[in-house]
C-alpha cells in the first residue's frame, strides 16, 4: 500500500519538474531507496504506472537502486553494516543509522 | 534529444516543505508536537484519553480516519480541542492537511499538540508532517514479532509505547524478542509499557512527555 503513496509523491514531484523545464517527456526517473524502507520494486513500479497513466509521466521507467543499511559510531567514528545494536569496535550503544533511510530520485532522462 | 538531469532530492520534497514551515512555527511558539503511529485498534485514542486524565497538561489533537468522527467526540468530552480529519480512503496525514488543521487550534495556549495519524503501521512513517518526534505505538496483542516486520517506523520513533499490558498474562506475547528487536532497530529509544485501562505505566510517558515540553519551551526563547 505504501508503494501508491510514495508513486504519487514521485509523480507529482516530477509533473511539476516537468511543468517548470517544459521536458517533452520523461523516459527513465533514477531513484535510491534504502533498506529499511520497505519498497518493493516492482510494486512500485506498478502503482507509478497505474498513477501516471493519461499523465505526460505516461510511459516513463523506474529504475531503484537499492541502499544497504549502514551505521556509524557516535563515540568513536566506527563504520560498520550488520545490524548490530552495540559499536563493534568501541561497544557503545550511541549509533547513528547513515544510510539504509533513503528515499531519494536520483535523476530522470528526459526527451527536451 | 535526451538528457540525463540529477535531481538527488527528496521524494517527499513537495511534503517537506510544509512540513518545515510547521516546524518553523512551533518552534518560534514554543509547541511541542508528536506523531502517534499506530495499528487500528491498538489504543491510540485511549492514550490520548488517559494522557488527559494523568499528565494535567494542556493539549490538543489532530485526529486523522479513513472516516466518522467516533474519535474526535471521544476526546471532545473530555474538553481536548480537537479537530478531525477524514482522508477518505488515504492511508496516511500529509502535511499540508496538517498546517490546515493547526489553523483552528488555540496553539498559543498549549504544551502539547499530538497527531493521531491514522491507523497503519506503514505509510503514516513516511510522511513527515513537521512533528518534534514519533511515537510508536504496539498493542501486546498485536504479536511481539511487529518491530522487525514495520522496521522503519520502530526506527524512526523517539519512544515505542507497548499498550494493553493487562492482556500479557493471556497473550503468547515473548517479552524478550519484542525489547531485543526494538533495541536492534533503535537502541536509543526508550520502551514504555502502558495500560490505558487503569493508567499504569503512565507516569513514565508522562515525564518524557514534560521533559520534552521543557526542553523546546527552552530553545524557543
Amino acid at each position: 500500500m505504501h508503494e501508491v503513496s510514495l508513486a504519487e509523491s514521485i509523480a507529482a514531484a516530477l509533473l511539476q519538474m516537468q511543468e517548470e523545464h517544459r521536458w517533452k517527456s520523461v523516459v527513465e526517473v533514477r531513484l535510491r531507496i534504502g533498506a529499511l524502507r520497505q519498497v518493493f520494486p516492482d510494486i512500485l513500479s506498478f502503482a507509478f504506472n497505474t498513477v501516471t497513466r493519461s499523465t505526460a509521466l505516461e510511459g516513463a521507467r523506474l529504475v531503484v537502486e537499492d541502499v544497504p543499511l549502514s551505521f556509524r559510531c557516535r563515540d568513536c567514528g566506527t563504520s560498520w553494516q550488520e545490524e548490530t545494536v552495540l559499536c563493534p569496535s568501541c561497544g557503545s550503544i550511541h549509533r547513528e543509522t547513515v544510510a539504509g533511510m533513503e528515499l531519494d530520485i536520483e535523476s530522470v532522462e528526459v526527451e527536451e | 534529444m535526451s538528457k540525463i538531469v540529477t535531481l538527488q532530492q527528496s521524494i517527499m520534497a513537495e511534503d517537506e516543505k510544509f512540513a518545515a514551515s510547521i516546524r518553523e512555527a512551533n518552534r518560534k511558539r514554543g509547541l511541542l508536537m508528536v506523531n502517534i503511529i499506530g495499528s487500528p485498534g491498538c489504543g491510540k485514542t485511549t492514550l490520548l484519553e488517559r494522557t488527559a486524565k494523568e499528565s494535567g497538561l494542556s493539549f490538543a489533537v489532530i485526529e486523522g480516519d479513513l472516516a466518522t468522527n467516533r474519535d474526535a467526540e471521544r476526546l471532545d468530552v473530555l474538553g481536548i480541542p480537537v479537530v478531525q480529519v477524514n482522508t477518505h480512503g488515504g492511508c496516511h496525514l500529509e502535511a499540508n492537511v496538517v498546517e490546515k488543521a493547526m489553523e483552528t487550534l488555540p496553539l498559543d495556549s498549549l504544551d502539547i499538540l499530538f497527531v493521531e495519524n491514522v491507523g497503519n503501521l506503514v505509510c503514516p512513517a513516511e510522511f513527515d508532517l513537521g512533528e518534534d518526534f514519533k511515537a510508536a505505538v504496539l498493542s501486546a496483542p498485536e504479536g511481539a514479532d511487529k518491530p522487525l516486520k514495520y522496521p522503519y517506523l520502530f526506527s524512526s520513533s523517539k519512544i515505542v509505547l507497548l499498550t494493553k499490558t493487562d492482556l500479557l498474562p493471556y497473550l503468547p506475547f515473548d517479552m524478550k524478542m519484542f525489547t531485543d528487536d526494538v533495541k536492534s532497530l533503535n537502541p536509543e529509544a526508550p520502551v514504555l509499557y502502558l495500560n490505558g485501562l487503569t493508567g499504569e505505566g503512565f507516569g513514565g510517558w508522562t515525564d518524557f512527555l514534560k521533559d520534552r515540553i521543557k526542553e523546546k519551551k527552552a530553545d524557543a526563547r
